[in-house]
């Protein structure tokens, strides 16, 4: 009996249209979805524990430097490539593992959580959604290593004047460097999110980003020293790094294989081929395969 | 409103969902009802892109989900509860999904009034109960205030006041004029839910249409009734097209003839009735019968059609 008397209710209002629905201007954009992962990258523990941890490693290392700077060795005179080193090593080597891990948590955190479905239903073109936290996670770890390489250097600078060895920021290829070195830090986030989106688990993404950022220098530079394996090491993502976050050498030009020098600009375009091979991967995965 | 033509996904060898056409029509609560592992899922999957057709097609409110300028006003989707992060809290997540489409924090307050999370809503996802969860899933899929409301299994570990209160809203979305397709392999939440039913088994569809007429179309009506002379009452109603069977507690069961032409053609021969009822199917029989042989996981012995015994129970109940 029950059922029949639904069944006249429901003719009766099929003629109706919904009767609410919010007003128009709001539908899908881009700056939208950015916003969206935003939202999502800063109200995570893990995610902004990850970013806080660059700086904070960044910072550590620079300052643990330029406090046992006089047993170590001080230069005789005021060095950029000296300078550079100590302000950057801290910001990069860890940094660096630690972005490529946020990276890889930002999109198989989705994966692992179900928050992917949402995210998808949401922003149906899912390039979208993976330039979305391109951008987001670029920036967000680019910002953090900034962050970490100014405070360095403004923290350090007078542990270097007490030696008469500061060197400025107007210095000749310093700010260049200390942005190269907080690029470099973006590249690897966004180098994690592309093997990330490629494999869609935690374990084996972190697991590969390792490997590609600290394992396979490590196992280039125990291979018999052939010619191939000199130019595959200078060529890898964490000799990019290196390159981006020092000094040019003056004459010393682009890239010389032979002689084993990899330029700042070098650099650059080494890191950004890496990344941009493992983020179209993922972007092909992405597209093609069942969320 | 939703129209799949041809609509199919193949995992390898096995199909998934078979070739399947279908029509949801706004204004009203369309089951989409099937045991286990029928395709209910992968449907609604395709439905809203997550999963890609093999074959086929299918559009939402006249055009692919996809193209849609505003995918969540235009479909509403709770296809996995626990589709939020458990690190996050319930409102970051509400926020996080309405920005992609400019909605800010007072619509995502609306939603999770409506839901009946306010206490919880700053509490991180990862220490919700199964019901908290469903209503957190079913808070995102009205973000939009979308024409079509999809909801994959809504009331599934919520307690009895929980599923009333997916009840009503169903209803009440419906009402409005929207389009409702709610799956379930629970049959008492189908009866009182919707209004017409898509019942599934491996993929094909098994019915479309109407609740009362999927139950009158899969089983049959009988009269049940008790004489103090039976076995004179069986020969009086003796007929072309008349089957009278007894029944072990002494009641005879009629099919061919109505409650009516029963207690007339008694009166006639002067046999005294003592009980007279028309007995109809029940949804639950009814989808025993359509799905009998198209159940995947099946436990032994519960196959085939309901025992006359539970016919007459289930039915006493609805009558």
């Amino acid at each position: 009996m029950t059922t029949i008397q639904k069944g006249t209710s429901a003719e009766r209002t099929a003629e109706n249209q919904r009767a609410t629905f919010i007003s128009p201007p709001h539908q899908l954009s881009f700056a939208g979805v950015l916003r969206s992962e935003f939202i999502k990258l800063t109200s995570l523990r893990s995610t902004v524990g990850l970013l806080l941890s660059i700086i904070v490693f960044g910072l550590g290392v620079s300052i643990i430097l330029g406090l046992t700077m006089a047993e170590a060795g001080v230069p005789a005179e005021p060095s950029v490539g000296f300078m550079l080193d100590e302000v950057t090593i801290g910001t990069v080597l860890f940094g660096q593992l630690v972005a490529g891990v946020l990276g890889v948590l930002v999109i198989c955190g989705e994966y692992s959580s179900g928050t992917i479905q949402s995210t998808l239903i949401a922003v149906p073109s899912r390039v979208r959604v993976l330039a979305a936290k391109t951008v987001v996670v670029f920036l967000a770890a680019t910002s953090a290593a900034l962050i970490a390489v100014i405070g360095s250097w403004a923290v350090t600078y007078p542990m270097y004047a007490a030696f008469g060895i500061e060197v400025g920021l107007t210095a000749p290829g310093v700010v260049f460097a200390l942005l190269g070195a907080a690029v470099y830090v973006g590249l690897s986030a966004v180098l994690g999110l592309g093997i990330g989106t490629l494999l869609r688990s935690v374990a084996a993404g972190v697991a590969t980003v390792l490997s590609v950022i600290l394992l396979l220098p490590i196992v280039l530079s125990v291979l018999p020293a052939s010619d191939l394996v000199r130019s595959l090491h200078l060529l890898s993502m964490s000799k990019a790094g290196d390159a981006m976050a020092g000094p040019a050498d003056a004459g010393g030009g682009l890239l010389d294989l032979a002689d084993g020098y990899i330029s700042p600009g070098a650099g650059w375009l080494v890191a950004v081929l890496w990344v941009g091979v493992f983020i179209v991967l993922g972007a092909i995965r992405l597209r093609r395969r069942d969320a | 409103m939703i129209e799949a033509r041809g609509l199919t996904k193949r995992y390898g060898h096995r199909t998934a969902v078979d070739a399947i056409d279908f029509t949801v029509l706004p204004g009203r609560v369309t089951g989409f009802l099937g045991p286990n592992g029928a395709g209910k899922s992968t449907t609604m999957r395709m439905i809203v892109g997550l999963d890609r057709p093999t074959a086929g097609s299918v559009e939402v409110n006249g055009r692919p989900y996809h193209e849609h300028r505003a995918p969540l006003r235009e479909v509403g989707v709770l296809v996995d509860a626990k589709a939020a992060h458990g690190g996050r809290s319930a409102y970051r997540h509400l926020l996080a999904i309405a920005a992609t489409h400019g909605l800010g924090s007072a619509r995502v307050r609306e939603v999770i009034g409506l839901a009946g999370l306010d206490s919880v809503a700053g509490k991180r996802v990862g220490g919700f109960s199964l019901g908290m969860g469903q209503r957190l899933g079913i808070a995102t899929a009205l973000l939009g205030d979308p024409a079509t409301v999809i909801l994959d299994e809504p009331v599934n570990g919520l307690d009895p006041e929980g599923v009333r209160w997916v009840r009503t809203l169903m209803r009440g979305l419906a009402a409005e004029g929207r389009t409702v397709l709610l799956s379930s392999h629970l049959m008492s939440e189908m009866a009182q839910t919707a209004d017409r039913l898509i019942v599934i088994g491996r993929g094909r569809i098994l019915a479309d249409g109407p609740i009362e007429d999927i139950i009158a179309g899969s089983t049959r009506s009988v009269t049940r009734v008790r004489a103090r002379d039976a076995d004179r009452l069986t020969a009086t109603l003796a007929g072309p097209g008349v089957v009278v069977s007894a029944l072990p507690d002494g009641a005879l069961e009629v099919s061919g003839l109505t409650a009516e032409e029963v207690a007339i053609a008694a009166a006639a021969a002067g046999v005294v009735l003592h009980e007279v009822t028309a007995v109809s199917g029940s949804l639950e029989e009814a989808y025993i019968a359509l799905t009998a042989g198209e159940v995947e996981y099946r436990s032994a012995g519960t196959a085939g059609t309901g025992t006359p015994g539970t016919t007459i129970t289930g039915t006493g109940a609805r009558r």
